[in-house]
């Protein structure tokens, strides 16, 4: 007869490792590999603990079988990295300067407006990132009226951002020159951005959710939405992704963030590769 | 030029549509049929907090051409939910159109209370194929008796394609009372490579290889 | 007495494109244990996503790929495949659950080579890559010429 031992802390065994990635790829498209190990299993024991699962399989049955999928949102939250800063994944602000503009710019006269919308705001660097970009790095920046446009959900990041005041960790990648260009010291550390650039972007407050709220984005041209719909559950992942591809011009660019992909979320955007980045494009011919 | 200054006169964000219809379900469930896709798709959305529309939101799907206002429609029925949103879709699973029948099976995946009442009747249908496309249902359907069904497709089942299908959801959803007809299983079907390899994986993946 | 060795090029790559998790590890081990590197996706967005982050030189060489998936079926996959700029025009061996002959030639239109009623029988699927990847030593193997 087997004695049953009952485990004192739960263990993730190899299986369990398994089957959690090919669940947790199947839903995100994000694949952790042998060497995220440790990674993986100190979250999933965490999310055991929290929960009070007394096992894994109790745990992953529990998550699997949710109708809401909050447990799984609470996992993504801590799989995945959300950390805001000047020039975060700038290779495709590269993009947006070396290539995605002047296809826009293309198909339009000289001086007409081109759009860009940045969502979500969160405190501001991603916009903020992006008018320094286009004006120290877009040849053509003088030749074309380009609007900056940015949405939150929420009103406390909104404030922040206007108010326009950064740490040194989230200024860090910013060249020298541009820290010291666009940027003044405050008393306490931290450094405040200019006033030519915070009224450079037009903030809002958006849910993307919420027709009413992105009704009113139309004829944009390139559209940044980085690390928030990998947040989101299936079903508001489509609803923001299609609320989107009505906001774009046909032939727009949108940008996810780095481990975030179309593949789970729609099939309504062509996949565009340049040189500096992948990124998604709203058909030009509208059949 | 450069950058545009939200301090000169924009109206671009507060620019309010003229509205030719009226944005009741009766003008909404009207425009689902105008010649513009982007006046259908607005449409489509619109309705989504319109249950009465649901039936309506489903048939459209049949006639729908363009993609971009098809993927609403699907959004749309998944926001309403609902036995209606399940009737109305349930028939697209017969559909010799995959893009159809995918997006029918995404939404209904989504649906589990709804759905689960049918499940028991598409897994006897005479048709292989809706009997294959409901396990795919299951295969993301988050509902407790997901487990049983696939038990009893293992039991049942006489096409090695839905057979396959059920193993490879009871890879990841598999409890340890699985073992035995996941063994019965491989036996039954002892010359198909794919059904072996697919059951040795989920008797690991119940860790009752 | 010594034999010369093979130039020592490096293995042909192959995508498996397929919904179902089982059915890509099933079809990468009989890949893989013919000698061949393979790779992973799980519907056709994915899989051109796949395509186009490939650097230069490390192209796939085959493309082995599902009909039914959700966001975008084995078909339109092919034929956007064969529409993109600049990226070789690559075999490509469709499977299907579905044995009726309309598939066969639906498949053949969008852009296949090979049309296989899945799931493949091991000797079958590697015959079938070693011929379109022009692998003459693992054809024949497939075939039962060698032991």
């Amino acid at each position: 007869m087997r004695t049953t031992a009952v485990a004192a802390v739960p263990q993730i065994t190899d299986a369990d490792f398994h089957k959690f990635a090919e669940f947790f790829y199947r839903k995100t498209g994000i694949h952790f590999d042998e060497g995220k190990r440790y990674f993986v299993d100190k979250r999933l024991l965490d999310r055991i603990a929290a929960t009070g699962a007394d096992s894994f399989r109790a745990y992953f049955v529990a998550m699997r079988f949710e109708a809401d999928g909050s447990e799984l949102q609470q996992l993504i939250n801590l799989m995945t990295v959300n950390e805001t800063y000047f020039f975060r994944e700038a290779y495709q602000f590269d993009c947006l300067v070396n290539h995605l503009l002047d296809e826009v710019a293309a198909r339009k006269p000289r001086g007409s407006r081109i759009r860009i919308w940045s969502v979500p705001s969160s405190t501001g660097e991603e916009p903020y990132s992006i008018a320094i970009y286009l004006l120290e790095r877009w040849a053509r920046i003088d030749d074309y009226e380009v609007e900056i446009v940015s949405s939150d959900i929420d009103s406390r990041v909104l404030e922040a951002a206007q108010a326009g005041v950064y740490s040194p960790r989230s200024v860090a990648q910013l060249p020298k020159n541009y820290l010291n260009k666009y940027f003044k010291p405050t008393q306490d550390g931290n450094w405040r951005i200019s006033r030519d650039l915070v009224e450079a972007v037009e903030f809002s407050l958006v849910n993307l959710s919420q027709p009413a709220d992105t009704r009113c984005f139309r004829d944009i041209d390139i559209i940044f939405c980085r690390n928030l719909l990998i947040y989101f559950d299936d079903l508001s992942r489509r609803v923001a992704a299609e609320a989107m591809y009505d906001a774009l011009r046909p032939g727009g660019f949108i940008c996810l963030g780095h481990s975030e992909s179309m593949s789970r979320i729609s099939s309504l955007f062509k996949v565009r590769r340049f040189p500096d980045a992948m990124v998604y494009q709203k058909p030009l011919e509208l059949t | 030029m450069g950058l545009k200054k939200t301090s000169e006169a924009g109206t671009a964000l507060r620019r309010v549509e003229e509205r030719t219809y009226p944005r009741d379900a009766g003008g909404l469930i009207a425009q689902l049929r105008d010649a513009d896709p982007a006046v259908r798709r607005w449409a489509a959305r619109d309705l989504a907090v319109h249950a009465e529309a649901a039936p309506r939101l489903c048939a459209q799907l049949l006639e729908e051409r363009d993609a971009s206002v098809r993927a609403v429609l699907f959004s749309s029925a998944a926001q309403l939910g609902g036995s209606a949103v399940v009737e109305g879709l349930l028939p697209l699973l017969r559909s010799d159109d995959a893009a159809l029948r995918n997006g029918a099976i995404e939404v209904l995946s989504g649906l589990p209370e709804a759905v689960a009442p049918h499940i028991d009747a598409l897994l006897r249908d005479v048709d292989s194929d809706v009997r294959l496309f409901t396990v795919n249902l299951l295969g993301n359907l988050p509902h407790a008796q997901v487990p049983e069904w696939l038990g009893r497709v293992l039991n049942t089942e006489t096409e090695a394609n839905v057979v396959g299908a059920a193993i490879e959801v009871l890879a990841e959803v598999g409890n340890r009372s699985l073992a035995q007809p996941l063994r019965a299983v491989r036996l039954r079907f002892a010359d198909d490579p794919f059904i072996g390899f697919a059951a040795e994986v989920a008797l690991e993946r119940i860790e009752a290889a | 007495m010594s034999i010369a060795t093979p130039d020592t090029k490096p293995p042909q790559r192959i995508l498996v494109v397929d919904d179902a998790a089982t059915v890509r590890m099933y079809h990468r081990k009989i890949l893989g244990d013919a000698g061949w590197a393979t790779d992973e996706a799980c519907n056709g967005v994915e899989a051109l996503e796949r395509v186009h982050g490939q650097d230069e030189g490390a192209a796939y060489d085959l493309f082995v790929v599902d009909i039914n998936m959700p966001r975008m079926d084995g078909y339109s996959f092919v034929r956007e495949l064969r529409r993109l700029p600049g990226v070789p025009q690559v075999p490509v061996v469709m499977v299907s659950t579905e044995a009726k002959s309309h598939d066969a030639s639906a498949a053949l239109d969008a852009g296949a080579n090979v049309y296989l009623v899945k799931p493949a029988r091991p000797r079958e699927l590697v015959l079938n890559a070693a011929l379109l990847l022009g692998d003459h030593a693992a054809a024949l193997k497939a075939a039962g010429a060698l032991s």
